[in-house]
């Protein structure tokens, strides 16, 4: 049985990993060429825009070539590796004959099955086999692992396994050892580097802040930046967050919202000269990562959600930011951020825009503070309040200190009314 | 030996009946003078007279209930669902009365209720469903389910003879689009599958409307040699005919124009994992009807209906697997 193997290349392609996502660069490859890998298992990494991820092989096989080098960019759909996969013999696969001579199911076949109840011993690692083709590889002594498969991904069929029983059989199993995979005369470079200790205290930074890095200063560069302050009374929103069981975060994004609302001029993208105010509230929630970075998940029209929705989609966001598990869409778009790094008792920030928007609202710690209280009757009097302090960075070439502070006040007297 | 469709068989069944079994009455909603809704009992009256084809009230659990104690007293009644949604008004006293009567009382209870039911015609959520899994899991009541006019009126015939209680379910979609050669005479058939086309890479299981389906999606895949066996009969359910199949064929599509939660064919995919696992090449498919109910809009009924592309993708996709 030496008739000839097919070897089928597979592509392996940059995904489409979100709608508007036109292009990824090439973080690392985690397999060269020649090196055997399995379907699902990674072979590269790849990043658009903040978002890394892995790409997995789509078939087991040898690596047979790499495209695309690592920094590369390129756009979607690109082949960036091709995969070698195993494929049977191009002729005939014996469907037809194989039903007719099924394996003996009768005197012999149970003593075999009782006493070879470890099926491992036929099994070549990593490879998988339905009930029937390990029943009857157990029956005929039958070594699986020198099969080649003609099923998906390679997988040995009922057929593959009947075709070598009934000695008709395109993967006969053979003294030498089968050619698993095709032998590339190429090999890889060796590995760069990156991620080494040395790496590391070389200075480099990782990806993330380097993006991180740039976008801040870009911002700043380009924005003409001012922050304001207000003073919020935050105590019918404490009282009214336990009954929902949602972070103060969430009220202030319902009340930011109904804001943008009233004062859309800061809904809105600069872009150079031109200025967009945006119909939806695409609203960014700033999410920490750790020492990693920082990442900046978008909730979508977010003026359709409640205060408890909008709870909901903040947790939802920020598991899946630090499961590492956000798609490209997940941070695009956004037409106003909320950062909120007040956990630590931090007090006022002054925020950098993310750009093209055109503000950014900090919310800081929440403290308990005496402050003067009016009454209904115009009495003056000192009580002890939950108060914050509501920073916002805004680009003055887009709008003036007066609308910035317009805005404020109306997200003051929103929280400070909630329930009412 | 005549040609007659699926419904001129299960009308000839009936009266092959009434004529040679006077024990022998059929009961249910304009069943009389109007002749049924689907013209299944067209002529009945003029011919066996009102106290041998009753109409009734607007009530199945009457029906049922009076069936029962005629039954009961020797009598051989055939009741006609109009819709076999409308089963469900007489569930009592077919899952509780009927089916646990021999159990609790030792008494035979041999009737046969006729199930007029699925969809593709635009009847919307109260006409179009197939309950007969509902039945299959109460203990005491046998189901069938044919899809030809042979077995229509053969297994229409076993029904009236069988002492149990049998939901006979008979698919409207088929009643005057299947045609064929149907035997003379109060022939019985078998509560056992059939192989409705033999072969050896895959087996795709169905009953009623759907081995239609499986045929027509199946008769020219690729070259793959494709068998269809037609259960005919969910209660008792064929296991060695389905085991059969499964030996032969190693990979199994099962399709089910019911909703597939707890459908006919879940039943089929667990009695295959539990005792034909050792010869299955493949995961075991089902193709099913999703867990919605069936809706008015043409459109949309035959997106959710398992149609002869789904199956045909199916079956391709475990083919390659």
């Amino acid at each position: 049985m030496t008739s000839s193997r097919t070897e089928i290349l597979v592509d392996v392609t940059m995904p489409q990993m979100g709608v508007s996502v036109a292009e990824g660069t090439v973080l690392a490859w985690r397999a060269g060429v020649g090196d055997t890998i399995e379907a699902e298992q990674t072979i590269c990494e790849i990043s658009t825009d903040k978002i890394d991820t892995e790409v997995p092989a789509p078939v087991s096989g040898v690596v047979a070539e790499i495209l695309v080098d690592v920094d590369q960019t390129v756009s979607v759909g690109t082949v960036m590796a091709r995969i070698a996969a195993q494929g049977g013999p191009s002729d005939g696969d014996g469907d037809g004959d194989a039903p007719s001579q099924p394996p003996a199911p009768s005197a012999e076949a149970p003593a075999p099955r009782a006493e070879a109840p470890s099926p491992a011993r036929t099994h070549a690692p990593g490879r998988r086999y339905s009930p029937v083709v390990a029943r009857i590889a157990a029956e005929h002594d039958i070594d699986l692992s020198t099969i080649a498969g003609t099923g998906r991904g390679g997988r040995v069929r009922k057929q593959d396994v009947l075709a070598v029983v009934t000695g008709n059989g395109h993967g006969a199993p053979s003294g030498e050892d089968p050619p698993l995979h095709i032998e590339s005369p190429y090999r890889p470079d060796p590995p760069a580097a990156a991620g080494t200790a040395a790496g590391v205290a070389d200075g480099g930074l990782s990806r993330m802040r380097r993006t991180i890095g740039e976008r801040m200063k870009q911002s700043l560069e380009t924005a003409a930046t001012c922050t304001t302050w207000i003073e919020v009374d935050m105590g019918r929103v404490e009282a009214s967050r336990g009954a929902l069981k949602v972070t103060a975060l969430a009220f202030v994004a319902r009340a930011t919202i109904d804001a943008l609302r009233e004062h859309p001029a800061l809904n809105a993208w600069l872009n150079g000269d031109d200025y967009t105010r945006v119909e939806d509230v695409n609203l960014g929630i700033a999410v920490s990562l750790g020492e990693d970075g920082l990442i900046v998940p978008v909730i979508h029209r977010a003026h359709e959600l409640s205060v408890e929705g909008l709870g909901a989609r903040i947790r939802d966001l920020a598991r899946r930011a630090r499961a590492r598990e956000l798609a490209a869409d997940d941070v695009l778009g956004g037409t106003f951020t909320i950062t909120n790094p007040g956990q630590y008792g931090s007090i006022m920030a002054t925020p950098i825009i993310n750009q093209p928007q055109v503000g950014i609202l900090d919310l800081e710690a929440v403290v308990k503070r005496p402050v003067v209280v009016t009454d209904g009757d115009g009495n003056d009097s000192i009580a002890i309040r939950p108060m914050t302090i509501l920073g916002m960075s805004w680009d003055h070439r887009a709008l003036d200190g007066a609308l910035a502070a317009q805005f404020l006040a109306t997200l003051k007297r929103r929280l400070e009314t909630v329930g009412l | 030996m005549a040609t007659l469709t699926y419904l001129q068989a299960i009308s000839a069944a009936l009266r092959d009946e009434l004529r040679a079994d006077e024990r022998v009455v059929v009961m249910g909603e304009d069943i009389g003078v109007f002749g049924g809704a689907f013209k299944v009992t067209d002529g009945f009256v003029a011919e066996f007279g009102t106290d041998r084809v009753m109409d009734t009230p607007l009530a199945e659990s009457a029906i049922i209930g009076c069936a029962i104690g005629a039954a009961v007293v020797g009598m051989r009644p055939v009741c006609e669902m109009q819709f076999a949604d409308f089963i469900s008004c007489g569930f009592d006293q077919l899952v509780n009365v009927a089916g646990k009567m021999h159990y609790r009382q030792s008494l035979a209870v041999p009737i046969t209720v006729r199930l007029p039911s699925g969809g593709g015609f635009s009847g919307g959520p109260f006409h179009s469903q197939n309950p007969e899994a509902l039945f299959m899991h109460s203990p005491g009541i046998k189901v069938v389910a044919p899809s030809t006019a042979e077995d229509a009126k053969g297994l229409l015939h076993a029904a009236i003879h069988d002492p149990n209680p049998v939901c006979f379910m008979e698919h409207k979609h088929l009643y005057r689009r299947v045609k064929g050669e149907v035997p003379d005479g109060l022939f019985e058939t078998p509560f056992t599958a059939r192989v409705a086309r033999p072969g050896s890479d895959l087996v795709v299981i169905a009953y009623g409307a759907m081995v239609e389906v499986a045929l027509e999606a199946t008769a020219d895949l690729d070259g793959a040699s494709v068998e269809v066996l037609d259960l005919r009969s969910l209660v008792p359910l064929d296991e060695e005919a389905i085991l059969d199949s499964v030996a032969r064929c190693s990979k199994v599509v099962i399709l089910d124009e019911a909703n597939m939660t707890c459908a006919a064919g879940a039943q089929v995919a667990a009695l295959i994992a539990e005792k034909g696992f050792e010869d299955l090449d493949g995961p075991v498919i089902r193709v099913a009807t999703p867990d919605v109910p069936i809706p008015f809009s043409p459109p949309l009924e035959q997106a959710v209906l398992p149609g002869v592309d789904r199956v045909k993708e199916a079956c391709r996709d475990l083919l390659a697997y």
